[in-house]
């Protein structure tokens, strides 16, 4: 045997009598609530993403800001909220009109071999389930999936800006109107906004028809079509909460107005957006190397 | 010995059996079997370590019943949700000896969906237990 052949080989043995160690010596799994594990620190003078801090560290952050009691003005959005994104926005619809089910029909993909949905033809990006192709995933889905948002406030527009997928909108605060019809569809809409006493009222139209309100159980998304309008009303009830509700008129896919319930968004004090960006190529070889073998066999 | 050459590892299954019931998640993981009694563990030599987007997993190396070395994927969350976890693109590196806890796969491929993972000293790295809805409700 070679001499260059020893070093892997007492690599393997210690390996093997390490993991056969672990093996003797590692609890089992249990039922039983795992012993906290604490999360990643950012670097000094950074902070971390909403999604990269979990609950003790949103509970610590509370208390380093002084968030309890804080004072705030209504009419500044400004901060980092929310790390999840306003999940039940989005559950139960109005009646469809005949179009809009066969839009929702056409939304439901692929099964496996025990038939579970695949969720094939979700564009979404959200690596689970589905195979990924980095369309954006649109206004107002982005409302009801995000990693946290950030809201700027600009003399003349307000910038929401999101970290998953690293993409933002714009809302023009300087009185101009929503062009009818829009010139163009845009994935994340056509967006003005104004005050109504110390409510921030957004309106929006011009949605391209290809994103979901949001996604659906067991598979699917809710549609929408060109003709989408939305109102939303988001409200600064103490420094650290949001309120929002959402009203979704579209009369061509819904029978009547989709008026979401009133749902609120926690200020992320000890967080800064990051970057998550959907990347083709990585986004390429998570499908190859584990969605299309778990999903398929192959 | 072209396999020990390449450094490659160690192994045996065991199947851990446990009770309760299936586990919920958000958004469809149908290619895993996410039963609790189906859970798999298995000791193992880390390979490659893909931190990315959507979802970090990393590979890594067991021997079969027959002795052959098998290629493992486990795969996580976002990089994101790891960190909120505590695990770091730096927390493994190729050639640690670990013991893996995951979902398998319906399919039987060599592939599963990380609910834990112990070093040979006992130490828990992550636990995603909670997570995966796998805890008693």
């Amino acid at each position: 045997m070679h001499a260059r052949n020893l070093v892997p080989i007492l690599a393997f043995t210690c390996a093997m009598s390490q993991a056969q160690l672990a093996r003797a010596q590692a609890p089992a799994p249990d039922s039983a609530k795992p012993a906290a594990i604490a999360s990643v620190p950012p670097p000094a003078g950074w902070k971390s993403c909403p999604r990269c801090q979990n609950e003790a560290d949103r509970k610590q952050a509370n208390i380093q800001y002084k968030v309890d009691g804080h004072k705030f003005s209504p009419r500044d959005l400004s901060g980092v909220w929310g790390n999840q994104g306003v999940g039940t926005a989005f559950r139960t619809p109005p009646p469809f009109t005949p179009w809009g089910q066969e839009r929702f029909n056409a939304t439901l993909g692929e099964k496996n071999t025990a038939g579970e949905p695949l969720h094939s033809k979700d564009t979404s990006g959200e690596g689970t389930g589905s195979q990924i192709n980095c369309d954006p995933k649109g206004w107002p889905r982005l409302h009801t999936y995000n990693y946290g948002f950030e809201f700027v406030m600009l003399p003349d527009r307000v910038l929401q800006f999101f970290e998953i997928t690293h993409t933002w909108r714009t809302i023009w605060t300087d009185g101009r109107k929503l062009p009818s019809p829009a010139p163009e569809p845009r994935w994340m809409g056509w967006n003005v906004g104004r005050w109504d006493g110390d409510t921030f009222v957004v309106e929006s139209t011009g949605y391209d028809d290809r994103s979901w309100l949001t996604d659906t159980m067991p598979d699917g998304g809710w549609p929408h079509s060109d003709e989408m309008r939305i109102v939303e009303r988001w409200r600064r009830v103490n420094y650290g909460t949001l309120e929002v509700q959402m009203t979704v008129t579209d009369p061509k896919t819904y029978t009547q107005p989709w008026v979401t319930a009133k749902a609120t968004i926690p200020l992320m004090p000890g967080a800064e957006l990051w970057e998550d960006f959907c990347v083709p190529s990585d986004y390429n070889a998570f499908n190859t190397d584990v969605f299309l073998p778990v999903a398929t066999g192959k | 010995m072209r396999t020990l050459r390449f450094g490659a590892a160690v192994a045996f299954v065991t199947v851990a059996f446990l009770s309760g019931a299936r586990a919920s998640a958000h958004h469809s993981r149908a290619g895993y079997d996410q039963a609790k009694d189906k859970l798999t563990t298995i000791n193992g030599v880390v390979a490659e370590v893909i931190w990315r987007n959507p979802h970090v997993y990393l590979t890594w190396d067991a021997k079969d019943e027959k002795g052959a070395v098998v290629r493992w994927t486990g795969e996580f969350s976002s990089p994101a949700t790891m960190l909120s976890e505590g695990l770091s693109r730096d927390t493994f590196k190729p050639g640690d000896p670990l013991t893996f806890t995951f979902m398998p796969t319906k399919a039987g491929t060599p592939q599963g969906l990380v609910i834990r993972i112990v070093r040979p000293d006992g130490k828990v790295v992550i636990d995603l237990s909670e997570r995966r809805g796998l805890l008693e409700q």
